[in-house]
């Protein structure tokens, strides 16, 4: 009668546990089916798609997110420099390079859960390619960092992790999924503060 | 000993089917996705703004910082619902979602008739009835059919820097979410 109590309780502890612990862990993480990856850059084109997997279903009901239209963009999320190492709000990045085709884009750094982060201090912490200083050659260096920069400089300065969110507006390349071909900035890690 | 390690492996295969469970019924049971902050809000076919600028945080999770967005939820039971709105902007973009947050439908400015925004989403049943005789008030519109009976509408207007948030806010007044 014990054992079977005792059996019984372990079962049921895993089962319940086991299970539910493992979809919001799921859900944490960001990664998911269909998404499509160019250099540091990742996007899921499907996301608010019929055709989205159950976990970016799952965490878009969690989350309240609504996803843009086709029509609308595509959002590109980076978490790791050039080296493969986090991308961190005390250090400065360097972005190089140059964006695919699109009407225009943005670029912002936002906090682990996707919100952007915001200044209290009138400084910038989102760019878009309107605003953009270019070289000659129309390829552009942004600087991303608590250290001003001059040039194109956003104004992150937090603790721990951020992420870079690129956002191609009225593009075309999610409809032409081959990601050969596409340039996208590399993102080179410079100095970091202490803490 | 051999009752449990039975125990354990069945636990792990009921662990995955928890899993599968819990994952399918999330967004059934959601009272944290789009609808419900949505509904939290403002009634149906009334207009609410979703970035806060002022509060710093944003209503709708990894919005633009650089856009403002303002939606509103519609049914279909009784009528179509007529979006409009009119502005000089860089640019905005619509989004037609259901009420679980699937995109149906997106277009935006580029798309539009003289670049303003005039949509009226239906059911099929009801577009039938509209092309035999489309009303004056419709002759511009982007139609958007949908068997979703419920749904939201969300408008991302483009806010390149400060200088543009009068003619943002105006954009803002001007619009309309109607059942009609």
């Amino acid at each position: 009668m014990f054992r079977t109590i005792v059996t019984t309780t372990i079962f049921l502890a895993i089962a319940l546990g086991g299970g539910i612990a493992s979809v919001w862990y799921a859900l944490d993480s960001n990664r998911s089916f269909g998404s499509i990856k160019i250099g540091n850059w990742i996007a899921y084109p499907e996301a608010g798609t019929p055709n989205a997997d159950p976990y970016s279903v799952a965490r878009r009901a969690r989350d309240g997110e609504l996803p843009l239209g086709q029509a609308e963009g595509l959002r590109f999320y980076a978490k790791i420099d050039s080296e493969g190492k986090s991308l961190s709000g005390r250090c400065n990045y360097t972005l190089e390079g140059n964006v695919p085709q699109a009407r225009f884009w943005t670029l912002y750094a936002a906090g682990p859960g996707l919100a952007a982060i915001r200044s209290t201090a009138h400084r910038n912490t989102a760019l878009h390619s309107r605003q953009l200083l270019r070289r000659q050659d129309s390829s552009f260096a942004i600087t991303i960092g608590p250290d001003p920069a001059p040039g194109n400089w956003i104004s992150v300065s937090v603790p721990g992790p951020v992420v870079f969110v690129l956002t191609l507006y009225d593009t075309q390349v999610a409809s032409a999924v081959t990601s050969a071909g596409h340039d996208f900035p590399g993102i080179v890690r410079a100095d970091c503060r202490d803490g | 000993m051999a009752r449990l390690i039975y125990s354990l492996l069945l636990g792990l295969v009921g662990a995955a089917i928890v899993h599968i469970a819990v994952l399918l019924l999330v967004p059934a049971y959601s009272e944290r996705d789009a609808w419900s902050r949505l509904a939290a809000r403002e009634p149906e076919f009334q207009l609410v703004r979703m970035s806060d600028d002022a509060a710093g945080g944003s209503f709708l999770k990894g919005a633009d910082p650089l856009f403002a967005a303002i939606g509103c939820r519609f049914n279909l039971f009784e009528g179509v619902t007529h979006l409009r709105a009119s502005g000089e902007l860089p640019f905005w973009s619509v989004s037609v979602y259901d009420r679980r947050g699937h995109n149906i439908y997106s277009f935006n400015d580029r798309t539009a008739t003289d670049r303003k925004l005039d949509m009226v989403v239906t059911t099929p049943a009801r577009m039938v009835e509209l092309r035999k005789e489309l009303p004056e008030a419709y002759s511009a519109s982007v139609f958007v059919e949908t068997t979703a009976q419920e749904g939201m509408v969300v408008v991302r207007l483009f806010v390149p820097d400060d200088s543009w948030s009068a003619l943002v806010s105006d954009f803002i007044e001007n619009m309309e979410c109607r059942r009609e």
